[in-house]
């Protein structure tokens, strides 16, 4: 067992395209750290260097205090899991398992003993001499893990394990990998562009954008209290309303379009700074659920909007809205399936019984406590 | 109800919409429609299937009653005079036919061997290559798009004891000046070489394209694994690649089986009977000899041979890696 360190790691292709840039990072031992973000943001080319599948360009790869960046993926003492499983098709479940054993040269009751054990935590003895070709997408990725996990390496790297299962399937295997991690007690480092994944699976999340790593930490304060925008959108779905509105002098309100929200005291204290940004224009980020509907209780700051669209849930309504403020999009986070959002489009969840309907005009209470500010000029979050 | 109503049948199909929907008319139709698209293709391929038929089909029908014939030569030509297995007990019995039987199979098992080696490490080479891999496929194919009579002709000169490059080779290190086509042993091996000089690329290739439909993955994995070089070729690489190798194989054997050219223009089969195999032996009982009843027969069994030859060999092959083609 050990941690990852990684300072000022760089990866330039022999293009000249830097797909990693100066990365700091470090990966607790036992740890379960995602990375996250869109397509093309160098996450999986950073864990191919961890993995030792790609060369490091420059800086620094630690792996249990060690310095790897000379060594081979071998040598290293990591498991990797792959996107697309990788499993030997010529070889039984039990072989693809035992593959790294037998090349260690370990007795052979004891490549079975392990190998047994290993297919009993997965689920996997019935199909022990099956070949991968006979198996469907779920038990892959089981012989994936289980080829993984039977080395009893110091590090795991997985990437994008679970995006070639179906919806249910990687619901059901995302518990299974958290829990046998946690079991094994391994440093993790799991690669996904799902960001539930990453906030339902990780100690922490990394997320990246363009080669460089925009914020590390707990999902809960990820979401809370994110960075810049782009982490605003990137966490959480549907994805935070961000809007560009006008801090009135003095910092007690906002002009949002033609509409007013006042910024109780509370507010401006626990954000120092937003003082300065008085008469010019910031950000606001609203999550959904920071936007219920407004009743005859709310008092002051509640929005109008006009209703386009109301999803049922059950459980609530997503409704899509629009209003006369320019709506920001962060630049790459807008990948989670969602469809485009047009000008002012916004939207909220609320509660069943608001009964609102597409074409009337919906009132919904501001949670201005909840609220988020992003300096407009540099996406980056007014925290302090 | 629209059924009974053929106009109010076929409005009942929207315009725009494919034939096959749920009522049993519009399904009858479909099946016409079927009927009469498979007679057109049938007809439209018609003069090709009939071109077939009559190159590959007919004659090789033709040799086989000629083999089981009573075949009288005259003057004015052949006619075929009842059935009799006389050819056949003829050629079984006949010497040079028995030593052409062995002498192709074993020519078939050695160059194929060689090629296959060679081959695969050739085309091994040419993946690992980023830069000038395609001069260099191009120079290793020169051999293989070269005509074999033409390529049989060269090697005649670099093998002829007084002018010829390999000679003087000999005669350099001190081997002397052997006659190299005028022994068996020696002229069976200058046959082989020449296969292999000339074959080995098409293998190179055929490996080649295997190897680079491998899954990049499957290879990262074994790396993270800790399969050295070594163990990665035997435990993944050649696993893998033998339906690769398989089809290799397979094209190999039956060119090998029918082997003429090379030796007809190198060797003329000699000295003696040492590099006949059974085509040229075949020729010249029937062209030469007119003997068309044997003639054919040797034609029908080396058919025969190739044909059992290789359907063992794919299920062989099928029983080791049926299971792993999903």
């Amino acid at each position: 067992m050990a941690d990852i360190t990684l300072e000022k790691v760089v990866k330039v292709y022999p293009n000249g395209f830097e797909a990693v840039k100066e990365v700091d990072l470090d990966v607790a031992d036992g740890e379960f750290m995602v990375l996250v973000g869109p397509s093309g943001c160098g996450k999986t080319t950073l864990l191919r260097m961890v993995a030792g599948l790609e060369d490091i360009s420059a800086g620094t790869m630690r792996i249990g205090g060690k310095v790897v960046n000379d060594l081979g993926p071998k040598e290293r003492d990591i498991a990797m899991v792959f996107q697309n499983y990788a499993l030997y098709p010529h070889m039984t479940v039990a072989e693809n398992i035992g593959f790294a054993l037998k090349l260690r040269k370990m007795p052979k009751a004891e490549i079975d003993r392990k190998v047994k054990e290993a297919a009993d935590i997965l689920g996997l003895t019935e199909w022990i001499d099956r070949k991968p070709g006979q198996l469907s997408g779920g038990q892959r990725q089981r012989v994936a893990m289980g080829r993984a996990i039977v080395r009893e390496p110091s590090v795991f790297l997985m990437d994008e394990p679970l995006s070639n299962l179906d919806a249910k399937l990687r619901v059901q295997m995302r518990a299974e990998v958290s829990r046998i991690q946690r079991r094994l007690g391994v440093a993790t480092v799991y690669v996904t562009h799902d960001q539930v994944e990453a906030m339902t699976m990780g100690d922490r999340v990394a997320v990246m954008r363009s080669g460089v790593i925009q914020q590390v930490d707990d999902p809960q304060t990820l979401y809370d209290r994110p960075c810049n925008m782009f982490v605003a959108a990137f966490i959480g779905s549907p994805a935070m309303n961000l809007y560009e509105a006008t801090l009135e002098a003095g910092a007690g309100a906002l002009r949002l379009g033609s509409q007013r929200i006042e910024l109780p005291e509370a507010v401006r204290v626990a954000r120092p700074t937003l003082a300065g940004y008085a008469g010019r224009a910031v950000v606001i980020g609203l999550r959904p659920e920071h936007l219920p509907a407004a009743n005859e209780r709310s008092d002051g700051n509640v929005i109008e909007g006009d209703v386009e669209l109301v999803e049922a849930l059950g459980n609530e309504l997503q409704v899509h809205f629009s209003i006369d403020a320019e709506r920001i999009l962060a630049e790459g986070a807008d990948n989670a399936g969602e469809v485009t959002l047009h000008h002012g489009e916004g939207v909220a969840r609320v509660d069943t019984r608001s009964g609102m309907k597409p074409g009337s005009r919906g009132r919904f209470a501001v949670d201005t406590e909840r609220m988020q500010f992003f300096d407009a000029s540099d996406g980056l979050a007014i925290r302090e | 109800m629209a059924v009974a109503d053929p106009l109010a049948a076929s409005s009942a199909v929207p315009a725009g919409e494919p034939p096959g929907g749920t009522a049993p008319t519009v399904v009858g139709r479909h099946d016409a429609f079927r009927r009469r698209l498979a007679r057109l293709g049938w007809s439209f391929s018609a003069p090709a299937l009939i071109v077939i038929a009559a190159v590959t089909i007919f004659p090789i029908v033709y040799s086989v009653i000629m083999s089981f014939s009573k075949v009288n030569v005259s003057g004015n030509g052949y006619s075929l005079n009842g059935l009799t297995l006389h050819n056949y007990s003829l050629v079984v019995n006949y010497g040079p036919w028995r030593y052409a039987l062995v002498f192709t199979v074993l020519y078939t098992v050695v160059t194929v061997s060689i090629e296959l080696v060679v081959g695969t490490a050739f085309a091994l080479v040419l993946e690992r290559m980023t830069r000038g891999r395609g001069l260099l496929m191009a120079i290793l194919l020169i051999p293989w798009s070269l005509i074999t009579v033409i390529s049989a002709e060269l090697w005649s000169y670099m093998y002829d004891q007084q002018y010829g490059i390999i000679d003087a080779i000999f005669r350099a290190v001190g081997l002397g000046s052997p006659s190299i086509l005028g022994s068996a042993a020696p002229s069976i091996a200058a046959l082989c070489v020449a296969d292999i000089w000339k074959t080995t690329p098409f293998v190179a290739i055929i490996v080649l394209a295997g190897l680079v439909m491998l899954p990049r993955d499957v290879y990262e994995a074994a790396e993270v694994d800790g399969a050295s070089g070594w163990t990665t070729f035997w435990k993944i690489t050649f696993p893998l690649l033998r339906p690769t190798i398989a089809l290799a194989v397979l094209f190999r054997v039956l060119q090998a089986f029918g082997l003429f050219d090379l030796p007809f223009v190198l060797t003329h089969g000699g000295p003696g009977f040492a590099t006949t195999p059974l085509a040229i032996l075949g020729y010249n009982v029937m062209f030469q000899d007119f003997l068309f009843g044997p003639g054919a027969a040797i034609a029908t069994t080396t058919a025969l041979l190739v044909v059992i030859g290789c359907l063992l060999f794919l299920k062989v092959f099928r029983a080791q890696v049926g299971s792993e083609i999903s």
